[in-house]
C-alpha cells in the first residue's frame, strides 16, 4: 500500500503491490492492486473478470482521471501474473488513492515443466531461487521434467485412491525383465516363434537389437490383472526399451496408458522405491509390486517376488541395476571363454546326447517321484520321455527357471516348448490380495484404507496356516533354527515350526531319509490317525513360490533319496532380514584383525568341532550318490551368488558359514574325485567353481567395505 | 512461421573437392541447419533457397575449407500469446502434451477450463465437459494460447493455455 502521506503531488503511477505488507497472507500471496495514481481515479471498464487469470502485462481496467480534465482513457496493465480473487470497485466508481481496486492472487507456481510455471508462464530460472521449490514432485511416470506442488501431488494422489476405491481396483507395479519378458542382445535364429525382434536406437550409440519372449500367458494375466489393478510399468529398462515393451505388451495402450516408469526417471539407480513416494504422494498403502529382484524394492512388504522368466540361456537380466549387472551379464562367454554362437547355445536338431543323458541321469537320482509335478521347480521337471529333443542344458545362474526345447516345425519356425507357467499362480495371487484388501475395507465402511504392506504378508501367512512343520537336515545343527531361511520362509506362510514332533505336527521337511527324524516319523505315523506327510524341501519353496499349499503327494521324500534343496531358491521370499546390526560385529577377541578371517580366531575347540562335522559327513554320504551331492553343493555355491553382497561381509555369523562353506568344499572334493571315472562334466558357461577361491564381487561396496576393514587394521596397528 | 535470410559457414574437409564439391556444400547445409533451433529465430524447418555460397578459405594448418553461405530459410519461432494449432500427444492428470510440428507444448489442468475433468479410466484417456459434449484426448486437434516458451539446446519447449476465448477443441 502506498504510504500514507501522499501529500506530494506527482502524476507518477506508483505501483503498488506489496506484499511485505500482508505478512499474514503470504501463503496464498494474496495482494492488493491500488488505484495507479496520487489522485482518485473513475474505473471505466474492466477487461477481466472476477476468478480470471492474468498474465504479466495484460490489461486489466481503464480508467480516467477523476478530474474529468481529459477523456483519455489510460490502461491499468498487471504487473505480475495471478488470479484476479476479487473485484472491490465497480465500473463507473471513483476509487481513492491507497484504496485497493482488486486483488490479485499471485501464482505460486504450482505446476512446474522444465523450470517453467505451468500456470502463468514465468521463467522460474530468473527467478529467486525461493519460488522455484514450491513444485518438487514429479508425478507423471515418463516425463520426470514436469513438476507439481506438495500440495496439488497430495490433491490429485488423493483423487487418484478415491477413484480407485470407486473402481474397487489396487495398484500393481510391474516389473518387465524376468517377470514378463525376458530379452536378450545375442544374435538368436530369426524364425523363433513367439519371440518378438525390435531394434533400438539410442542417442549417441548406433542402437542395438533386442529379442524379447514373452513369458507364457502374459496376454491373459494383463487381461485379468487389468480388472482389479491398475497397472503401471516399473522398471530398471532405459525410457526406450521400456516404452518399445510396453507396446509389445500392450499396443492399445489400455493396460498401461502412459504409466511407465524407467531407469531414465528412476532418482536411484538402484532402487525403484525412492520413486514411490513421488507417485504415490498419498502414500503407497494401495500398492502392490510384482518384481523378481527384492533388492531392488528394499525388501518391500508389499512385493510379491516372482519366479524370474528366463527363455534365452545365455542372458540374465539385461537391466538389472549397476551393482548385478556385471555379474549376470558376464556369463554369456561361453566353453572356450568366447562368445557362443547361437547354434551352440540353442541345440535345435543336433543335441548332443551325453549332455542330455547327464541332465538327465542327475536329475533321476535327485527327484525321481516329480516328474509328474509339471512345472514346478524347473530344477526338476526335465521329464524323461523325449530323450531326443535334446533340452538345452543349463546350468544358470537362477537354476530354478525351466528349460524351453526347441523343435523345428515344418513351416521353418522353431517351436519352443515353454513349460513356465508361474504367471497362473501369480494371477490368483493378486486376485486373493485384491479380495483380502477390500472385504477389509468393507469391513472398516470405508472409513479407512488397509494398507497393502499389511494385507499382503497376511494373505500369504494364510497359505500354510494351521501348518505344522518339523525340519530334518535343511537347517545345519550349528545354526539356530529360528535364524535359517528355511524357517524364515515357513513362518512368512503362516507355518508353525518345532524342533521335534509334536500331537500337531503335520509335516516332516526332509532333505534326505534316513535321519533319525525321518525314522521316527515312519514309525508315528503308524498309529495316527491323521497321516503326517513327509515332504521334500522343494515342498515349501513350491508352497512359498505359489502362495498355496501344493499337494503333498507331489513332493514324497523317497527312501534312500535325497534332496538338492536345502536352500529356498533365491526368488522365494523370506520376510525383510533383519536390520543390518549384526554387520561388523566384533569377534570375542574384539580384535579387528579378527574379522578377516575368523579361522585365526577359532579357539581349538572349534576346530576340532569342525573337524568331527566334516567326518561326520563323509560317513555319512556313502548311500547318496555323489551327483546329486555335486548339484546339491553347486545350489548352494550359485545360490551364494544369487545373495546381496552384504552376505559375504565377514560377521560374527560368518563362522558358521565358514565352517558351512568348508562342508561345502569337502563335498566339491569327494564328487570332483569320484568325477573322473564318469564322463567328462559339459559345462555351457564358467562357474565361480572352486568355492574355497572366494573372491569378493567386484562393486563399489565391496570396495568401499574393504577399505573400511583396511583403515581399521590401520589403526590397530597403530594401536600396538 | 516465416522465411527469412540467414548465414552459416560450412567447414568442408579436403577429400571432397572435385566437380562435385558445391552439391557436397549444399548437403552439409541442409544436414547441420535444418531442425535445429536458436534463441532468436527459433527452429529452422527447411531451407528455401542457397543465395550465394562465398568463397571458401582454406585454413591454415589444416587443409580444410570454410565456405560462408547466405540462404533462406522458413523458420518457426512461438511468441508468448500467439496462438497456433496444435495435436494432442499425451493426456494425464496434471495436464496434457500437444505438438505443434517441433514445438511441444504442455498445458496444466488449471489452464483448462474448469468444467472439463480428466477421465482417466476411459481409454485412451481425456479431459471431459460435465456435459460429455466436449471431449479432447490424444490425438485431437486444440487451439492454444502461448504463455511461455523455454528455449534451451535441445529445442523450444512451450507452456499453453486453453483458458481463452474460442480456444479448446478444432472441429473439423
Amino acid at each position: 500500500m502506498p504510504p500514507k502521506s501522499f501529500s506530494t503531488n506527482q502524476s507518477e503511477f506508483v505501483l503498488s503491490i506489496n506484499n511485505a505488507q500482508y505478512p499474514f497472507k503470504m501463503a496464498d500471496k494474496t495482494v492488493p492492486i491500488s488505484v495507479p495514481s496520487e489522485k482518485p481515479v473513475k474505473v471505466e471498464k474492466w477487461k477481466v473478470k472476477e476468478g480470471a487469470f492474468v498474465s504479466q502485462g495484460q490489461i486489466l481496467f481503464l480508467y480516467n482521471d477523476s478530474s474529468g480534465q481529459s477523456s483519455e482513457l489510460k490502461k491499468y496493465k498487471a504487473v505480475r501474473a495471478g488470479k484476479i480473487s476479487c473485484i472491490k470497485v465497480k465500473e463507473g466508481d471513483i476509487a481513492e488513492p491507497g484504496t485497493p481496486v482488486a486483488d490479485l492472487e499471485e501464482c505460486r507456481h504450482p505446476t512446474v515443466m522444465k523450470e517453467m510455471c505451468a500456470e502463468c508462464g514465468a521463467d522460474l530460472r530468473t527467478d529467486e531461487v525461493s519460488k522455484r521449490d514450491v513444485a518438487v514432485v514429479p508425478m507423471v511416470h515418463s516425463v520426470p521434467e514436469l513438476k507439481v506442488s506438495e500440495e496439488l501431488a497430495q490433491k490429485l494422489g488423493r483423487e487418484d485412491a478415491d477413484r480407485l476405491l470407486k473402481d474397487r481396483k489396487l495398484v500393481l507395479l510391474v516389473d518387465l525383465d524376468q517377470t514378463l519378458v525376458h530379452t536378450t542382445n545375442d544374435n538368436v535364429p530369426p524364425n523363433l516363434k513367439d519371440v518378438l525382434h525390435f531394434f533400438l536406437r539410442g542417442p549417441g550409440s548406433p542402437g542395438r537389437w533386442c529379442h524379447t519372449r514373452l513369458r507364457p500367458r502374459t496376454q491373459e494375466f494383463l487381461e485379468s490383472a487389468s480388472k482389479h489393478y491398475e497397472l503401471h510399468v516399473c522398471t530398471f529398462g532405459a525410457r526406450q526399451y521400456a516404452h518399445a515393451i510396453a507396446d509389445l505388451l500392450d499396443p492399445e495402450k489400455k493396460y498401461f496408458s502412459h504409466r511407465i516408469l524407467s531407469r531414465d526417471e528412476c532418482f536411484d539407480p538402484r532402487t525403484k522405491s525412492a520413486n514411490l513416494k513421488a507417485l504415490f504422494p498419498c502414500g503407497d498403502n494401495m500398492v502392490c509390486i510384482i518384481d523378481d529382484r527384492e533388492d531392488v524394492w528394499r525388501h518391500a512388504s508389499n512385493l510379491i517376488h516372482v519366479r524370474p522368466y528366463s527363455f534365452f540361456q545365455s542372458t540374465g537380466d539385461i537391466n538389472a541395476p549397476p551393482q548385478a549387472v556385471d555379474e549376470k551379464s558376464k556369463l554369456i562367454s561361453g566353453k572356450n571363454g568366447s562368445q557362443v554362437p547361437p547354434v551352440n547355445q540353442m541345440p535345435t536338431l543336433d543335441a548332443e546326447p551325453e549332455q542330455k543323458k547327464e541332465v538327465e541321469s542327475e536329475n533321476k537320482d535327485t527327484d525321481q517321484g516329480t516328474e509328474k509335478a509339471d512345472g514346478d521347480n524347473g530344477k526338476i521337471v526335465k521329464d524323461a520321455d523325449k530323450p531326443e529333443k535334446g533340452a538345452a542344458e543349463s546350468e544358470d545362474t537362477t537354476a530354478e527357471s525351466q528349460e524351453p526345447r526347441w523343435v523345428e516345425t515344418s513351416d521353418g519356425q522353431i517351436e519352443v516348448e515353454d513349460p513356465d507357467d508361474y504367471l497362473i499362480y501369480l494371477d490368483d495371487i493378486l486376485l486373493r490380495i485384491h479380495k483380502f484388501f477390500y472385504e477389509l475395507y468393507d469391513k472398516m465402511n470405508g472409513k479407512q484404507i488397509p494398507d497393502l504392506k499389511v494385507v499382503i504378508p497376511e494373505v500369504k501367512s494364510k497359505v500354510l496356516e494351521g501348518a505344522s512343520l518339523v525340519f530334518s537336515g535343511l537347517v545345519p545343527t550349528h545354526q539356530r533354527l529360528e535364524t535359517s531361511k528355511a524357517y524364515l520362509v515357513a513362518r512368512s506362510l503362516g507355518a508353525e515350526i518345532t524342533q521335534d514332533f509334536t500331537d500337531k505336527t503335520t509335516h516332516l521337511v526332509a532333505l534326505r531319509s534316513g535321519t533319525a527324524k525321518v525314522n521316527a516319523s515312519r514309525r508315528m505315523g503308524e498309529g495316527k490317525a491323521n497321516k503326517l506327510h513327509v515332504v521334500t524341501p522343494e515342498w515349501l519353496w513350491a508352497c512359498a513360490e505359489r502362495w498355496e499349499r501344493v499337494e503333498e503327494k507331489l513332493y514324497p521324500l523317497q527312501r534312500g533319496g535325497q534332496s538338492s534343496a536345502r536352500r529356498p531358491p533365491a526368488h522365494c521370499s523370506s520376510p525383510p532380514p533383519a536390520p543390518p546390526a549384526a554387520l561388523r560385529k566384533r569377534t570375542p577377541s574384539g580384535r579387528f584383525m579378527d574379522t578377516i578371517n575368523p579361522l585365526l580366531s577359532f579357539s581349538s575347540d572349534d576346530i576340532a568341532d569342525m573337524d568331527r562335522e566334516v567326518e561326520d559327513i563323509f560317513n555319512e554320504s556313502d548311500e547318496s550318490s555323489s551327483d546329486a551331492e555335486e548339484a546339491g553343493a553347486a545350489d548352494d555355491d550359485l545360490d551364494d551368488e544369487e545373495n546381496p553382497p552384504e552376505d559375504r561381509l565377514i560377521t560374527l555369523e560368518n563362522e558358521d558359514s565358514t565352517q558351512y562353506r568348508l562342508q561345502d568344499l569337502q563335498h566339491g572334493d569327494s564328487s570332483s574325485e569320484s568325477d573322473t571315472d564318469g564322463e567328462p562334466r559339459p559345462r555351457k558357461r564358467p562357474r565361480r567353481s572352486p568355492p574355497s577361491d572366494e573372491e569378493p564381487p567386484d562393486d563399489a561396496d565391496d570396495d568401499s567395505s574393504w577399505n573400511l576393514m583396511g583403515a581399521a587394521l590401520e589403526r590397530e596397528f597403530l594401536a600396538e | 512461421m516465416l522465411q527469412i535470410s540467414l548465414e552459416h559457414e560450412i567447414l568442408l574437409h579436403p577429400r571432397y573437392f572435385g566437380p562435385q564439391l558445391l552439391d557436397t556444400v549444399k548437403q552439409k547445409l541442409y544436414t547441420e541447419v535444418e531442425g535445429t533451433c536458436t534463441g532468436k529465430y527459433g527452429f529452422v524447418i527447411a531451407v528455401t533457397t542457397i543465395d550465394n555460397i562465398g568463397a571458401g578459405l582454406i585454413q591454415p594448418g589444416q587443409g580444410f575449407v570454410v565456405y560462408p553461405i547466405k540462404y533462406k530459410a522458413i523458420v518457426f519461432r512461438p511468441f508468448k500469446g500467439e496462438v497456433l494449432d496444435a495435436i494432442v500427444t499425451q493426456v494425464n492428470k496434471v495436464g496434457m502434451f500437444a505438438q505443434i510440428g517441433p514445438l511441444s507444448c504442455f498445458i496444466s489442468h488449471h489452464s483448462i477450463p474448469a468444467d472439463m475433468e480428466f477421465c482417466p479410466n476411459v481409454n485412451p484417456p481425456c479431459y471431459k465437459s460435465k456435459q460429455e459434449d466436449n471431449v479432447i484426448q490424444e490425438e485431437d486437434v486444440i487451439r492454444l494460447k502461448i504463455v511461455g516458451t523455454r528455449v534451451d539446446a535441445t529445442g523450444i519447449f512451450a507452456i499453453g493455455t486453453l483458458m481463452d476465448d474460442y480456444l479448446g477443441l478444432v472441429t473439423q
